[in-house]
Formats: structure tokens, sequence, C-alpha cells
């Protein structure tokens, strides 16, 4: 999996291309360790990821809590079909700002 | 009686991407749709996972996946010789609880049976067995 942080002020965009699997998750796990700290917007650009799975959902959930905690925001953008049914099917959809 | 494919492995992690890619390989010889296909990588992801973290507590062991496509239904088993375990009993989680009432977890099963047609567990001839059923 590629990912490439863009930051912005307190803003950070992380675009991911591949797949979000259990092998990949730890990787998105560790960038945003390293990266999330003083940010107040965080967006996740799924135009080249369409293939998320439980392991994927569980490092956007934990960070979802964290952006809460920290009084911030996070999105999802350019999600796909496949994710987006996902989404639908575990009720995240109403949890994520999904665009 | 369609051919079945089988592939046998370790039931490692590491092994994952040689059981999707068997996956793949197999719809993609029958032209299936680009939905079905992630969608069974990934219902086959969450089962082998499951597998490889919790079938063998003392040690190595094995993990077999058996596939056919047939009548345009594709069939995909998952075997293992580890701990009697139905992972289809543990209850869903509640997907109506907000963001910060929910646990990170306890999705993966959940998202199989929303993925395919049918799962059903089996504990035959001393294995685990999990069938997955999908119309492409």
């Amino acid at each position: 999996m590629k990912l490439t942080p863009k930051k912005d002020g307190t803003e950070l965009t992380i675009q991911l291309s591949g797949e979000l699997n259990t092998l990949t998750a730890p990787e998105l796990s560790s960038l945003l360790d390293k990266e999330l700290g003083g940010v107040k917007n965080l967006i996740l650009d799924f135009a080249e990821c369409d293939y998320v799975s439980s392991a994927g959902l569980r490092v956007l959930l934990a960070t979802f809590k964290q952006m809460k905690v920290a009084k911030g925001g996070m999105e999802l953008t350019n999600v796909g079909e496949n994710f987006k049914d996902v989404l639908q099917n575990t009720g995240l959809d109403a949890v994520f700002g999904v665009f | 009686m369609a051919e079945e494919s089988v592939l046998r492995i370790p039931a490692r992690l590491e092994g994952m991407d040689l059981i999707l890619s068997f996956v793949s390989f197999l719809l993609d010889s029958h032209g299936c749709s680009p939905q079905a296909r992630t969608q069974l990588r990934m219902a086959v992801e969450e089962l082998y996972v499951n597998v490889t973290l919790y079938a063998y507590p003392s040690g190595d062991g094995w993990a077999e996946i058996r596939g056919c496509v047939e009548d345009g239904i594709a069939t995909f088993k998952l075997i293992d010789g580890g701990t009697p375990f139905n992972p289809l009993e543990k209850d869903d989680p509640d997907i109506m609880l907000s963001g910060e009432e929910r646990g990170i977890g306890g999705l993966g099963i959940f998202m199989v049976k929303t993925m395919v047609d049918e799962v059903e567990y089996e504990y035959r001839d001393g294995c685990n067995q999990l069938t997955l059923r999908k119309q492409l």
C-alpha cells in the first residue's frame, strides 16, 4: 500500500493507494501515530483504495475516536462503491463524514 | 461437477497474500465482476486471519483453501486442523451505536455475513470447515 501524506497547517490529507487490509493497516496506523500531532482536520482520500477490510476499519475507528478527543474532525473522501457498501453494512457511514 | 482447486499452506499471517491470490486467480478465470471479487477476497481475508490468530494457540499449524465456480456460483472452503471454534456464533455488533460508543473491533465476521450469500461452519474429520458461497 502506498500512503502519501500532505500537511497544510493543522490539516492533514493522506492519499491511500492499494488495499487497506490486515497486512497494510499497521502501515496507516504508524503513519498516523507519526503525523497526527497538532492536526485538527484529517482527510483520508480513498480515490485509489476501494478495498478496506475490518483491520482497516479498526484503524479508522481508533483514529476517529482520537480526533474526537482532540476536538478535531475526520473525513473520508472519494469513497468507491465497494468501500461505500462496507461502510453502509457496518453502519459506519453514519459515524464518519463520507464524501 | 466443476474441478476444485486446493491450496494448503502454514497458517501464518504472511500467507494471506497467497490465499487472496488463489481467490483472485480462480475468480478471474471465470470472468467475475470486480465487486464480487473484492467481496469474496475480503470475506476470505477475515476468515483466514481468524485462523492464523486463533486456531493454533500452542504452535504452528496449517490452513487449506478449496475453491470452485459452478453454474455462476463461487464456493470457497477454508479448513484448519486447530481448536474447534465456530466464529459464526459470535454475536453481531450493534451497528447503530455512535462512533464514541463503539468498540473498535468485532466487525470482521459480521462483514463476512454481509458480503456473501451463504456462510456455514462445520467441524468434521477433526477440522474446522467454513464454507462461503456467492452468486457471481
